[in-house]
Parts: C-alpha cells; structure tokens; sequence
C-alpha cells in the first residue's frame, strides 16, 4: 500500500470509528395516558411510633416487632408514619392511629382524649423509666454547670419531647433557672429525626447546650466523634416509652396485641433481635396511674396549656 | 480552469498549506472532540441520571412511608424544573403511580418499561418518537425492603444537543484560528515572497546581462568601522555593499563562515538563508560581471586579431584553406570561396568530395588523406579544368598538429600557375622552333644549290632530246619532281625565317579575299562551301601580304583537308579591335575536330595526320612562324565555341569543328593589354 493510501486510511479512522448509535432504544408511546388511581389499602390495625426519629429509623425500629406481633396474633397490623408529635397525638385522637407508642408526655395527652396505656418498655439501660440528658460541646469552657447555662442558647427535640425536653426542663426549674433565662430556647426543625438533630446542632455550634433523651448519643455512635462530646447533667428519671390504645379501640385485640408483646423475652436470640432493633429490653405491662408523676411534672412546669408539636 | 499545484505563486501555496495543516489539525480535533465530548456528556448524564434517581429513591422513602403525596409530587416537581429532564414520576410496591409531573395524564406504556435491576438502578434507552431519553429506574429501598421505584428520564437528545453546540463551538473557533492562522501567514507570505521576487528579478537582470542591480541589502556599517581596520588594500574595506565573509574571505566559503561565528561582524550582519542567498548572488554577479570584463576584452583581442588574420588570409590570392582530420573544411579564405563560386558558409563543412567535380574531388580527398596519414607535407602541380580551359595550381599541404604532435587537420594552399606554365609551353615551343629552324635552314641551304643544279640539267637536258620522246617525259617528272623539292627547301628557308619578308601597309580583308578566291573554286569541287563575314571596316595592318596569303590558304586547305571529303562549310570571319590595336581573323570547319591528344602538338614542325606522302607537316608550323613574325599569335580551339555557326544555314551538322583564330597588330610595333572584342555594331 502507497503511503499516500496509508495516510487517507489514519485520517478517515476516526470518522469511520465513531459512527453510530451502540444501544438500542425501546419505543415507548407517550401519547396513550390516563390518571393513576391509588388502589385502596386492605383493612388493618394501624401502628404508629412517636416521630423522634426518621421515618425509615421508625420503620426499620419496629419493622420485626410488627412483623412478629402480626404472626402471633393473626391481627394484620400497619404500620403508619406521623411527620409530627402533635399530629401524632391528632391521630390518635381522630382514630386513625390504633395502637400507639409514644413518650410519657404524648401519653398524658392522649390518655385525655381517652387513650388508655397497656404497656411500657424496659429501656436498653435495662430500667423501665429514661431521663433527660443535657450536652454541650467538651471544648466549651463556658458552661461547667447548670447555671453555666443562663443566657446560653438552648436547643431541645421537640415541646412535646419528654426526654428531649421537658425532663431537661424540670430540671433545670428544679436549678432555679427558668425558660426566660436562657437567651435563646429553639426546637430541632423538620420531621423525625430530631433527637439526632440536637446533638448535631451542639456538636456543629449552632448552640451552646442540647437536651436529648438518654441512649441517643449511642444512636449517633460511629457518626460523629462523641468524644467532643459532653454529658452536663441528667434530670431524674421518669417512666419510660408506653403503649396505649386509642379509645374505643377493641380490647380484645388489644389483649391478644399486650400478650404477644409481653411473650417477648430478651435473653431469646429470635426475641432479643426483635427487642434490640425496636431498641427496647422488654415490654411489660402498664397502667395509666404509672405516669402520674410525668403529669406532676407537666403541672409544675405549667405545661397545660402545651400547643404540642413544633408548629 | 484549476490551475496546476505547482504553476500557484509561493504565496498562495503557503496560506493554502496552513489552512490544510489547520483543517486537518481542526476538523478531525473538533470531530474526536465533539465525540467525546458527546460520550463524556452520555456518561456524565448516565451518572447523573443515576444519582439524581438514586437521589430521588432515597428521599422519598420518608415521604412514602407517611404517604406524603405532597412531599413526594414536590420532589418529583423539583426535578421536573431541571431542564433536560423530561420526567419523574413514583410507582409504589405494586407498581402504582403515586405521583407523576406529567400533565394530561400518566403515560401508560411508561410505568412497564423499565425497572430496578434488583438492588440497583437500571437504565434504559427510550424512543419516544420525538426524542430519545435515558430511562433511570432506581429502587426505593427501606431497610432492604422494596417499597417502590423512583423513575427519571432525562432527554439524552438534549444533551447530544449540548453537545452538538459544543462541537459547533469548537468548529466556530477552529475557523476564526484558521481566519487568524491566515492573516499572520500571509504576511509572512509576503514577506518571504517579496524577497524571493526580489532575488527572481535579480536573476532575470543578470539574464538579460545587467549585473550591477543588488539583491542583498546593505549593510549599516562596514566591517572596517565596526573593527576600526586600517587594512586599506583589503577588498571588503569601506565596502557597505557587501558582507566581509563573502567578499574578503571567499576561500573560506568551503568551511562556511564558521570561522566568523564569534566575529561581531558575522554576529551584527548575518541574515537569514534568503539574505544568504541573496549576498551569496551578489558576489556572484561580481565576479560574473569580472570575468565577463575580462572575456570582452580577450574576445576582443581575439576579433581583431581574426580580423587581421582574416585580411591577410582574403587579401592573398592563393586559395587557402584548412582542413580538419576527417579532410572536412574548417575555414576557407575569400579567393578559395570565389573559386568555387560559394560562400564559406557553404564552403565549410563540406569535403573536397562535395565542391569540386567528381574526379577532381576525389583525387584531392585522396591527397589530403595521404598528408593526414603520413603526417608529412606534399607539394605538387595539379590541373584543373574551368570554363573549357586547363587551370593549373600548385597546391602545397602541410599538416596541422596539436600539441600532442598528432595531426588534426591540414592547411593547403594552392597558387594559380596557368600563366606560368602558359610561358613554360610557350618557351618551349619557341626553343624547339629555333633549333629547328636553324636546322632547316642549314639542310636547305646545303640541298638547294645541289637542286638547283638538278632543275637546271633537267631543263637543259630537255631542249636537247625530241619533243614527246620517253625521255623528255622522263625529264619533265625530273623537272616537277626537282620543283618539289626547291618548294619544300622555300619552306623550309620560311620557316626558319631565313626567307626575307617584304612587309607593307595591306588591307587585311582584301589579303582575306584574295586567298579564299584562289582555292573557292578548287574547294567547291570538293562541296565545301566558303562563307565569310568580314570587318566592313576594312582594318589594315602593316605585313607581308604574300606570306600571309600563304598563311590563309595554308589554313583555308588544312580546313578543306579537315573535312575528309564529305563537303562542309568553311567560314572566315575578321573583327577589328581598334582599342586594343589589333585585328582578329577566325578560320573555322565544321568538321570533326581536333583529337586533344593533337591539339598540342599541331603547330609542331612536321606534326600531321595525314598518310605519308599526302602532307608534310610544315603548313601549320610555317604559318605559326609567318605570324608570329608578323607579331601576331596563332591558336586554335576545338569544338568551335558554341553558337559559332549559327548565322550559317548548316542545320544538321553535329560535328564539333575547329577554329584558328589569329591576331595580328595593326602596324608593326608592339602592343600591349588587350580588351574586349569589338563587336560588330560598334562604329
């Protein structure tokens, strides 16, 4: 071949190399459309876990205990998801929510609106009963002690969130500071996930102390350095996470429901996988006259008159 | 008409050269570009396809969890706002629509064309008839569970639009980088162009012969100021025309001027290869224009001395000429070329083989062959015939050598010698004629007394014997036979001039008459037939008038003899040339003529043709005495001249003829010259 040829062939190449299309295309009509319709979701009992984490965290939390309670009772169970504290509240109070879990606080609401408690968690701590924990940054050096905190900015879960807030609250009230003392006092924004939203709010800065529910930091492990990090004090301790039934809700259910819940013993591996994920050591009975003290409290606190919820 | 690739000026070549290097730099640059930048932007938006419904599946969980239709059509809303994204849309676990951003109503062909490849996205290529879109179908995942898809379509026909724009971006600028590639260009065109005409009308100036233009330019200072040099013999000192490395030093131009590297001068005045070019022209054009000044005045050296060689060569009347080894004539002079009635152009080139008759030719070639062999000059008589008549050359060849001693040619000269061998013949004759006369005359004198005696007896004897007796008769043929004789012993004494003469003043024509009156009617008997055509002039000379009418009878019977009794005609002409004082008579035959093997040899004594007894040889001999005693000359020619005849009414006759012709002077002194014959029309 000439050398001529041999020059024509190395400049057409990249011309000749780079024709053409190499997928193929699936036609697909656009024109043909009509609106979608939700099916309608079968009939079932629905389930609800208090907002104070994401969605998902919720989902993923009580997924197996559903799962389990809805083979050991043959009770189709579903599971719902309120953006808020108050809405959860509303729910329950419209009936649209069958079972809930939520804090002792939320309880006391509810229990007004006729919701009656059937049981209560063990904590993780292995107690039936949590407090509230106030943080600030280790390398603060302005705050070593409650009264440290007086005009410092202050961010809470939720005026709904008992551990999150209203322990955090007594106590200090308890320390003789006062809402006003503070020079500023926000809520953690947006839906769920707001216990993680304090301790990341006080690790970034953005406010000088926090207050969470006990257990949270441990939620946050791996994810941020806890070491910077620091517990400024703990409020006393107050009954734990309760379940209650909305009012007029049946019974029986109910009944078949506080069994399979209370059959669950953590030193079972199949049980403590269940109890572990919900982040419980156990379910035991419960009573309303067990929350009398968190109603004390709300007294004290001249809570009342609480909104609920962020909005 | 496209004109041929190299018939294009320099210019256009340079600005057509860069525009092809920048096209097929550019073109195949902004094509590969262009395509990948196409398949870069395919895979960015694959990725970001990917991510943004990644994006999408794991925001949405949250919402879908809470059934938030709200939140979820604003995600897919919000996506919707990006522009080459064509849709969003949320199918839940059974594969449901939860929300859309189409309007008018959900595709239904849509929601079944693609979906999650298990845990992950998955992409799909749609044709939707009016665009092409990237189908992304991640998998809303909770906790590992399914709960849905979240779908994107991104328009992949806007995004190779994207890259369509870039490609023509990328063409747009390679352009305007070839426009501007072009401007600098063509002013470097211009400039290398410019001086490359420069350097082309320079070399059509030294073609035409002008060598004083310049092509290099000058420079700002010379060397000898720059180095501050007092070298005034130096040829490159003061000289701002021309670089000191070309002019001073031309011996070095072998190394180059690498031994003027480190010279400030080299360093300040060195130029680039054109400036080179054109310094190196110049001292070109110098030193062609001296060697020329020196070539003119050889050539003219050369000129003047051909110019005299020439002359000298033209002026002589010797045929000179100058051979080359192949006998080939090299150069020839003017009385050569005249001989031949050629130039010498015509001349020079040929052979002796090509300008002189064939056997004269060869013979010459031949010659000139044995002087070339044998290197040896030669040195010989040659005759030639021209116009009718024996020409004859000494011809001298000497041979030309070179400096190696062989021969090359040979230069030959020939010197006309008719004339010389004319007085040789003549000498001759005349000493053959006087030995012979005084013979004669002395075997006449001794016989004609003895004759006299015997004619006398004779005579005698008859008176004394009877008349018609035998012995009378015996005495009478003693008597005529005696007679004989004492006319034989008369011409003999003629001939020998021992006889007197008695010359007048005669009428030239009447001697004429008289002669041919006396053998008219004897010739008649014989049918020859004599016409005249005389002089009406009547021109007299001053001779014997009986001697002469011998001479005429003596011709006018020698011509009658001539016609070996077949008749003929005879004709006597006479013309008087009164300028050249003489007088010319023609007796002329119509025979067969003279045989050239005789025709030398007729005036000799006793030279004749005829049977023994009929002729004694001494008629024409005799005659050319009584003429040339007369101081006139005798000659004859045979064939008679052409048209010699024509004014006879002899048509018929063939034979050649022969002519004698005598000129005799006017009176008795000598003349010399001649001229032309006087015609008869003149006075």
């Amino acid at each position: 071949m000439r050398r001529r040829d041999v020059l024509l062939a190395g400049l057409c190449l990249p011309f000749l190399a780079a024709c053409g299309r190499d997928e193929d295309a699936v036609r697909v009509d656009l024109t043909r459309r009509e609106e979608p319709v939700l099916r309608q979701l079968p009939r079932a009992v629905t389930y609800a876990y208090l907002p104070q984490y994401a969605h998902t965290v919720s989902y993923e939390r009580h997924r197996l205990l559903l799962d389990y309670i809805g083979r050991a009772t043959a009770v189709p169970l579903r599971q719902v998801f309120p953006d808020t504290f108050e809405e959860h509240v509303r729910m329950v109070e419209r009936g649209e929510i069958d079972i809930s879990f939520s804090n002792p606080f939320a309880y006391i609401r509810m229990a007004a609106a006729g919701a009656w408690a059937f049981a209560r968690i063990i904590e993780p701590s292995g107690k039936p009963d949590f407090r509230s924990q106030i943080i600030c940054r280790r390398d603060n050096k302005a705050i070593n002690t409650l009264a440290d905190c007086r005009g410092k900015r202050w961010m809470a879960v939720d005026q709904s969130s008992a551990g999150g807030y209203i322990y955090a609250l007594g106590e200090f009230f308890d320390n003789g500071i006062r809402r006003s003392d503070f020079a500023e006092i926000t809520f953690a924004p947006g839906p769920g996930g707001k216990q993680e939203k304090v301790v990341l709010a006080v690790f970034a800065g953005a406010c000088d102390i926090g207050s969470v529910r006990d257990g949270t930091l441990e939620i946050l492990r791996g994810r941020i350095d806890l070491s910077q990090i620091r517990i400024l004090a703990e409020s006393k301790s107050y009954p734990g996470w309760v379940y209650c039934a909305r009012a007029g809700f049946s019974p029986e259910i109910v009944e078949k429901i506080a069994r399979a819940m209370f059959a669950l013993r953590y030193d079972r591996p199949d049980d403590a996988a269940i109890l572990s994920a919900a982040g419980m050591r156990g379910i035991i009975p419960a009573v309303d006259a067990d929350y009398d003290s968190v109603r004390r409290l709300a007294e004290k606190l001249g809570l009342d008159a609480l909104p609920g919820g962020e909005e | 008409m496209i004109p041929r690739l190299s018939a294009l000026s320099f210019r256009t070549k340079i600005n057509c050269g860069i525009v092809l290097i920048v096209g097929l730099i550019a073109i195949p640059l902004a094509y590969l570009t262009w395509r990948a930048a196409a398949e870069s932007l395919q895979t960015e938006t694959r990725k970001r396809g990917l991510v943004l419904s990644d994006n999408l599946a794991m925001r949405v969980s949250d919402a879908m969890l809470s059934m938030d239709l709200l939140r979820m059509k604003n995600m897919v809303d919000e996506l919707k706002k990006v522009d080459d994204i064509s849709y969003a849309f949320i199918l839940d676990r059974q594969g449901s629509v939860l929300v859309h951003t189409f309007s008018g109503g959900f595709p239904v062909e849509l929601a079944e064309v693609n979906a999650p490849d298990g845990p992950k996205p998955h992409i799909r290529l749609l044709d939707t008839g009016r665009e092409f879109i990237d189908d992304f179908a991640a998998p809303v995942t909770i906790v590992g569970t399914p709960f849905g898809t979240a779908r994107i379509g991104l328009s992949r026909t806007k995004a190779e639009a994207a890259a369509d724009r870039l490609a023509l971006m990328i063409v747009f600028y390679s352009a305007a980088a070839m426009v501007a590639a072009l401007a600098p260009s063509t002013l470097f065109a211009r400039r290398v162009t410019e001086r490359i005409n420069r350097l082309k009308r320079h070399a059509e100036e030294v073609v035409r012969g002008n060598l004083d233009p310049r092509a290099g330019p000058d420079a700002a200072r010379s060397c000898s100021v720059m180095l501050d040099c007092d070298k005034t013999r130096c040829p490159a000192y003061g000289d701002n025309r021309r670089r000191c490395w070309l002019t001073a030093s031309p011996d070095q131009r072998g190394e180059g001027p690498e031994s003027c590297r480190d010279c400030p001068v080299y360093r300040e005045q060195k130029g680039d290869e054109i400036q080179d070019l054109a310094e190196t022209f110049d001292v070109m054009a110098v030193s062609l224009k001296t060697h020329l000044d020196e070539l003119r005045r050889a050539e003219r050296v050369l000129s003047r001395q051909e110019r005299l060689l020439r002359t000298i060569l033209d002026a002589t009347p010797d045929l000179v000429c100058l051979v080359d080894e192949n006998a080939r004539y090299l150069a020839v002079n003017r009385a050569f070329a005249n001989f031949l009635g050629l130039t010498s152009e015509e001349i020079v080139g040929t052979s002796d083989r090509d300008v002189f008759p064939e056997d004269e030719g060869q013979a010459m070639h031949e010659e000139n062959s044995r002087v070339l062999a044998a290197g040896r000059p030669s040195d010989r008589e040659v005759r030639l015939r021209r116009g009718g008549s024996p020409v004859w050359f000494h011809v001298v060849r000497v041979p030309v050598v070179d400096g190696s001693g062989r021969v090359i040619g040979l230069l030959r000269t020939a010197r006309d010698v008719t004339q010389l061998k004319q007085f040789q013949e003549q000498l001759i004759q005349s000493q053959k004629m006087e030995s012979l006369g005084k013979l004669a005359g002395g075997v006449a004198h001794e016989i004609n007394t003895p004759l006299g005696v015997i004619l006398g007896y004779s005579q005698l004897l008859q008176e004394d014997v009877p008349g018609g007796s035998q012995i009378q008769a015996d005495l009478q043929t003693i008597e005529k036979q005696a007679k004989v004789c004492r006319k034989i012993v008369a011409d003999l004494l003629g001939f020998s001039r021992q006889a007197e003469s008695a010359k007048i003043e005669m009428c030239f024509n009447n001697s004429l008459m008289e002669a041919i009156t006396l053998v008219r009617h004897a010739l008649s008997l014989e049918k020859v037939v004599i016409a005249t055509d005389l002089d009406e002039r009547m021109p007299i000379i001053y001779g014997d008038p009986e001697k002469l009418k011998q001479v005429w009878i003596n011709l006018l019977s020698n011509a009658s003899d001539a016609l070996e009794g077949r008749g003929g005609t005879l004709l006597v002409r006479s013309r008087l040339f009164a300028h050249e004082q003489k007088v010319t008579a023609w007796f002329a035959d119509d025979g067969p003529g003279i045989s050239p093997d005789n025709l030398g040899r007729v005036f000799d004594p006793f030279f004749t043709t005829k049977p023994v007894g009929q002729g004694t040889g001494l008629g024409l001999s005799v005659s050319f005495g009584i003429i040339k005693d007369h101081g006139g000359s005798i000659r004859v020619e045979t064939p008679a001249p052409e048209g010699f005849f024509d004014a006879l009414d002899d048509p018929g006759n063939d034979r050649p003829g022969t002519v004698f012709v005598i000129d005799l002077p006017l009176d008795h002194e000598e003349t010399i010259g001649g001229g032309h014959p006087a015609h008869a029309t003149e006075a």
